[in-house]
């Protein structure tokens, strides 16, 4: 355990200073923002006329100035905008090494292989939520300074729980990622692979087999696709969940039995 | 006591073998230089001995203990591979304590005294992107000897370090196998190797194809004298006379490769000055390490 610890503070020491974690705080805050701001023109919709349009468009999507479409927005963004900024949160932790030519000093130290890894996931993990939870607070500090109507009872609970298990969904099935990572050793395949999962699980989802696709799953859940979410199964939670193991899997077994001649 | 232990070890990578049936040993406190082209194996050979790469067929064993997964001595082990890294958004120190929190150290002065003995002091605050060459060569030494091992495995240690560099290191690797570490070093300044090796291993197109004593390689290393004279068919027969094994050379010398006339080269002046043939040029040539190695490649290509 003692060298679990050691392993994940040298992860944390090696963060430091990273322009990398400003820059994934600051676009997945642009959720909770750009929510607040189409609140506030649907809130003062009459009196700034030239935004008719956008307030018509926020209608549309069944948007609303209350807490309820606030939060709803936020958990369909994780959902979506999870699966992106995450697999890049992904790609940089397990990537870096190879880019940074320092993957080779992590191999033959009485920290184990795994170990190393599991540091590496356990900072993945830690990362996502904290992004979650800053989306979090931004919304609560937003919502309140534009005085949105008190929500009806229970729905905090019944929101937090769906923002909180969409998180999980979303950063579990990042787990392939760390995979694709250190195959190709860089950043490259692992961004191609998050820009490949996006696409296909648009399409897919559009077809009527999202809740069979994990990377649709989140999305699903989350209520994005709006009646789809019904679909989802016992099923599309065990492929998501066996999806997500198998990727650890792949990665541990790689790095541990692979030849590393980089 | 020895500390590696290779037996036949194979590596292919596809079609082309990396390393062809090495067997070597290296004993406690000894400086094992291991020399050989670029793609000759031997970076190939040291991700072997660490455990980065599977040999395709033989066996390796440190410490006594064949190294399998469950390896566990890898704290009796300093590597540098290849040219270092160190993660560049992290100063001297803070890469340093990544590499002491992997390591399991408990004391964080070994962070300061490996700092002081690579002189990084100056750097201690110092951004690895902000390193020279030089400075990030001596970082990645502090990483490998930070925990003080007994067992050091180098590839190309002294790249990129200033001369009065190249002498710290030199001294710092002899202090540390009179001390009882073992080192083995590739390098591709063969003289270098000449410097601080006990034994060296010259490998090429991944088959061993020598090991031997420093001694024995001065012995192996070709010494000869080369004259020039005003005439050197007269200077020849005189030299036969006196019974000197001679014979002349393309350059428009003579070879003489007596013992004799390498011990005692005046003897050779001497002896044709009083023919009437002083000599225009007489030069003690002894083949460097270089030239030593390259000729021992050349009778061994495939």
């Amino acid at each position: 355990m003692k060298q679990q610890i050691c392993a994940l503070q040298a992860e944390l020491i090696k963060i430091k200073y990273s322009k990398i974690i400003w820059a994934t705080f600051i676009a997945f805050a642009l959720a909770p923002i750009m929510g607040a701001v189409c609140i506030f023109i649907i809130q003062g919709g009459e009196a700034l006329g030239k935004t008719g349009a956008l307030v018509a468009k926020a209608k549309a999507m069944n948007f609303e100035a209350n807490w309820e479409s606030y939060f709803d927005i936020l958990t369909q963004t994780v959902s979506v905008g999870g699966i992106l900024v995450f697999g890049f949160v992904a790609s940089w932790i397990f990537g870096r090494e190879y880019s940074d030519g320092t993957a080779k000093d992590l191999l033959s130290l009485p920290t184990s292989r795994t170990q190393i890894l599991n540091a590496k996931f356990s900072l993945f993990v830690l990362w996502c939520f904290l992004l979650v939870l800053s989306n979090l607070l931004l919304a609560f500090v937003f919502g309140a300074l534009l005085q949105l109507p008190p929500p009806g009872s229970g729905w905090l609970l019944q929101s937090l729980g769906d923002y909180f298990f969409t998180t999980v969904l979303t950063i579990i099935i990042g787990f392939p990622i760390a995979f694709f990572a250190l195959w190709s050793k860089g950043y490259l395949a692992p961004l191609g692979f998050v820009a490949l999962t996006l696409v296909f699980a648009q399409v897919i989802a559009a077809t009527g087999y999202g809740s069979y696709f994990p990377w649709s799953v989140p999305a699903l859940y989350s209520g994005v696709g709006g009646e789809y979410k019904i679909l989802l199964d016992n099923y599309s939670y065990g492929i998501l969940v066996l999806t997500s193991i198998a990727g650890y899997i792949a990665t541990v077994m790689y790095w541990n039995y692979a030849d590393q001649t980089k | 006591m020895e500390i590696i232990k290779t037996n036949t070890l194979t590596k292919r990578f596809g079609s082309t073998v990396a390393t062809d049936n090495i067997s070597i040993h290296v004993n406690q406190g000894e400086i094992y230089g291991f020399l050989g082209l670029n793609g000759a194996g031997k970076t190939t050979l040291i991700r072997m001995l660490l455990g980065m790469i599977k040999p395709d067929s033989g066996t390796i064993t440190l410490f006594g203990n064949e190294l399998t997964l469950q390896f566990r001595q890898w704290n009796e082990i300093g590597y540098l591979v290849e040219t270092p890294y160190s993660y560049p958004n992290l100063s001297v120190y803070e890469n340093l304590k990544v590499i002491y929190k992997l390591r399991q150290q408990n004391n964080l002065k070994v962070i300061d005294e490996i700092i002081e003995k690579l002189k990084l002091t100056k750097y201690i605050n110092t951004k690895a992107n902000a390193l020279s060459l030089g400075n990030q060569q001596r970082l990645g030494l502090a990483k490998a000897l930070i925990h003080k091992p007994k067992l050091l495995i180098l590839d190309e240690p002294i790249n990129g370090l200033d001369p009065e560099g190249i002498v710290e290191v030199r001294e710092l690797l002899t202090d540390l196998a009179k001390n009882g570490s073992t080192i083995f070093l590739s390098s591709h300044i063969l003289g270098e190797i000449s410097k601080v090796a006990n034994r060296i291993a010259i490998i090429h197109e991944g088959r061993l194809i020598k090991e031997l004593t420093t001694e024995e390689l001065s012995s192996q290393i070709i010494k000869k004298i080369l004259v020039q004279t005003t005439d050197n068919q007269k200077a020849i027969q005189h030299l036969q006379n006196a019974n000197y094994s001679v014979e002349p050379i393309e350059t428009d010398e003579i070879e003489i490769t007596d013992s004799e006339a390498l011990e005692k080269p005046e003897l050779i002046s001497k002896l044709l000055t009083e023919n009437g043939l002083p000599p225009k040029q007489i030069f003690l040539f002894t083949e460097d390490l270089e030239m030593y190695f390259l000729r021992t490649i050349k009778g061994n290509k495939r």
